[in-house]
């Protein structure tokens, strides 16, 4: 495990709950009665606390236990808060400042000193405080350096149509003559708008999000799942690096709760089962994210029981009247898919047996409504694994962009083998060509064509490859090789079953990017 | 309410306001292999991708020979987004509100077929895409 990716989005999630933390001192200072603040403030250090202990960070999970056992005394209606107590906290705040930022290090010896004193007198009760602290003149800290916003997502959205607008000024410039305009104000504009065409399209990486922090959004509800059904398990993320459309990512929200929430519910067994069968005793839940092709690949697996083949052969029978020959005959794709059905999903005997099953529809719908698919394999005793394709969405990928007739494709760079100038292949490799304009319904080229494009085809996701012999094709002329922001299909074009998605050039140009396993 | 006119298979058809999204000119389409004729291609406006559609092929018409970048009645409803071109634009009048069943009405001696996007969205996904 990359301890130190980890440490990062940990120092990242942490300052942002700190700076919260302050915010709700300040406030609870006003009013000490404020129980919700209070709850506030105790589950903002609780997820610090969380997180630091995942990550064996001793130190910072030890003065968050101690603050939170504080707080929970005040949210009781024993003790009552006081300005010292309160002022105590904010010290316990800005220590763990110093202590994320040094990664559980105590960066100074003013801070181990710093520590010694808070850590002291949070061992007492708060009752004990006022008797001990005597006033005393406090150093103001500076706030510590703005290195990051917050901005609406919508606020992004605006800035890319802005920008978009103002690229299409250049298709509304006048029509200026020689005498109008001189070769250095020519220049000058071809300069702002090829500058321009830029910023856009780095405004347009704005929209993408690491599969990383997708992940970290589940962090804490899979410890408290955990919590909730008695389970230990822990939670990793494969391929965190990989950007993704946050609008992609926020649809998929919901989909990954209930898969999640399944696999702690039912699919992670009891400790004791674990240990019978010689298991790990922590569980473990994966998101392994990939590109594939021009597909997003989305893994949620855990290493828990496995889906119980004898709930789906009772459903088979008893819903769908099979036999038992009929159900043995089924692939095990078709025969776990079964539990995506609506019926399965509301038959709640059923599906506590299967050990799946709830709300798994919403999942397949929400994963249909994507243009995406969902897989299902399980393993008695060995666990489960959803394997989620989706058309990449808005993302950015290099690709090939060339010309066939009147049309502009686009091939993955990953995908191309080779390109080679149509005059320098033999006649005999002439005939082997795959014929794309004939595939694509592009009539007669009106031009010979000049380059041969040799392309591989994506890896299916269960890493095999769909076809031995690389596909070469003819085109009319290559753009180049650029990076292409990604959006998907709409409804309609999905229907031709030969495209993966619409490319974006950086000078707002678009290319068609074709999916490889279909063509 | 407030109607969009435009002319379209030698008909009058109106378009409700509320449906426009923006009348767009200056953009250039472009072509999408396997579609069928009067599905003209794609433009990006705004970050969005809209389908653009020659209204006068689609309603049985001839297909308009496009000369250099016409104008793109923009709709936007729901989750979706389609462009149409229309032959010639009219303006915007202002119609009594109708019953729900009145598609056509008559204003300054012209016949106005009042059409839904939805409608035509229905009518699009029951074309072929494809070889």
């Amino acid at each position: 495990m990359d301890l130190e990716k980890y440490k990062k989005i940990f120092v990242q999630e942490a300052s942002k709950y700190l700076e919260e933390l302050d915010i709700a001192l300040i406030r609870v200072e006003k009013d000490f009665s404020d129980l919700q603040m209070w709850g506030e403030i105790h589950g903002k250090i609780h997820s610090i606390k969380g997180m630091a202990k995942a990550l064996s960070m001793e130190r910072i999970a030890g003065l968050c236990h101690s603050m939170e056992e504080w707080c929970k005394q005040f949210q009781g209606s024993d003790i009552k808060p006081s300005d010292e107590a309160v002022q105590l906290l904010i010290d316990g705040t800005d220590l763990l400042k110093g202590l994320v930022a040094g990664k559980n290090d105590v960066s100074s010896p003013e801070n181990l000193k710093e520590w010694e004193r808070i850590t002291a007198r949070l061992v007492n009760s708060p009752d004990e405080l006022v008797k001990q602290i005597t006033p005393e003149v406090r150093p103001v800290s500076s706030p510590s350096k703005i290195d990051r916003i917050r901005v609406d997502y919508s606020l992004i959205e605006e800035l890319l149509a802005r920008s978009q607008e103002i690229m299409l000024l250049e298709n509304r410039l006048p029509p200026l003559s020689q005498d109008q305009i001189s070769t250095g104000l020519k220049s000058w504009i071809d300069n702002y708008m090829s500058m321009l065409k830029g910023l856009h399209f780095q405004l347009a990486r704005l929209r993408l999000m690491p599969v990383n922090d997708f992940g970290s959004l589940f962090e804490k509800t899979i410890r408290d799942l955990g919590k909730t059904y008695n389970r230990d398990a822990r939670f990793e993320v494969v391929g965190g690096e990989i950007e993704v459309d946050i609008g992609l990512l926020d649809r998929l929200r919901e989909p990954f709760m209930h898969l999640l929430r399944n696999s702690i519910a039912h699919g992670i067994e009891p400790l004791d089962e674990r240990i019978k069968r010689g298991k790990n005793q922590e569980g473990k839940i994966v998101l392994d994210a990939d590109k594939i092709g021009n597909n997003l690949v989305l893994k949620v697996s855990d290493d828990g029981g496995g889906i119980e083949r004898s709930a789906i052969i009772k459903y088979l029978k008893n819903k769908r009247s099979m036999s038992d020959e009929e159900i043995s005959r089924m692939p095990d794709d078709e025969f776990f898919d079964s539990i995506l059905s609506v019926d399965f999903s509301s038959a709640s005997g059923t599906t506590q047996l299967a050990g799946r099953g709830i709300g798994m529809d919403v999942v397949a719908r929400a994963i249909g409504y994507l243009n995406g698919s969902m897989s299902i394999h399980s393993e008695p005793s060995k666990g489960t694994q959803f394997t989620i394709k989706l058309p990449l969405s808005l993302s950015i990928v290099y690709a090939v962009v060339c010309k066939l007739g009147e049309y502009t494709l686009s091939v993955p760079t990953l995908n191309v083998v080779s390109i080679e100038r149509a005059e320098a292949v033999s006649s005999e490799q002439n005939g082997a060509f795959y014929d794309l304009g004939d595939r694509l319904g592009i009539d007669a080229h009106t031009t010979k064509p000049t380059y041969i494009l040799k392309v591989r085809q994506a890896l299916n996701i269960n890493g095999e490859t769909a076809r031995e012999t690389p596909v070469r094709f003819a085109v009319d002329t290559i753009i180049g090789n650029m990076p292409l922001m990604v959006m998907p299909l709409g409804e309609l074009l999905s229907r031709a079953g030969a495209f993966a998605g619409v490319g974006i050039m950086e000078n707002g140009g678009i290319s068609i990017l074709l999916d490889m396993d279909k063509i | 309410m407030e109607c969009f006119i435009f002319e379209a298979a030698e008909k009058c058809l109106g378009v409700e306001t509320e449906y426009i999204y923006r009348i767009a000119d200056d953009i250039q389409i472009i072509p999408v292999p396997l579609a069928p004729p009067c599905y003209r291609g794609l433009i990006y406006f705004r970050g969005d991708l809209f389908d653009v559609i020659d209204l006068g092929s689609l309603m049985g018409g001839e297909r308009s020979l496009l000369n250099g970048k016409p104008y793109i009645i923009l709709l936007k409803w729901g989750q979706r987004k389609l462009g149409l071109i229309p032959d010639k634009i009219i303006g915007i009048t202002r119609i009594e509100e109708n019953n729900g069943s009145q598609t056509v009405f008559t204003e300054e001696g012209r016949t106005t077929e009042l059409i839904m996007p939805e409608k035509i969205w229905k009518i699009l996904s029951e074309l072929p895409y494809g070889p």
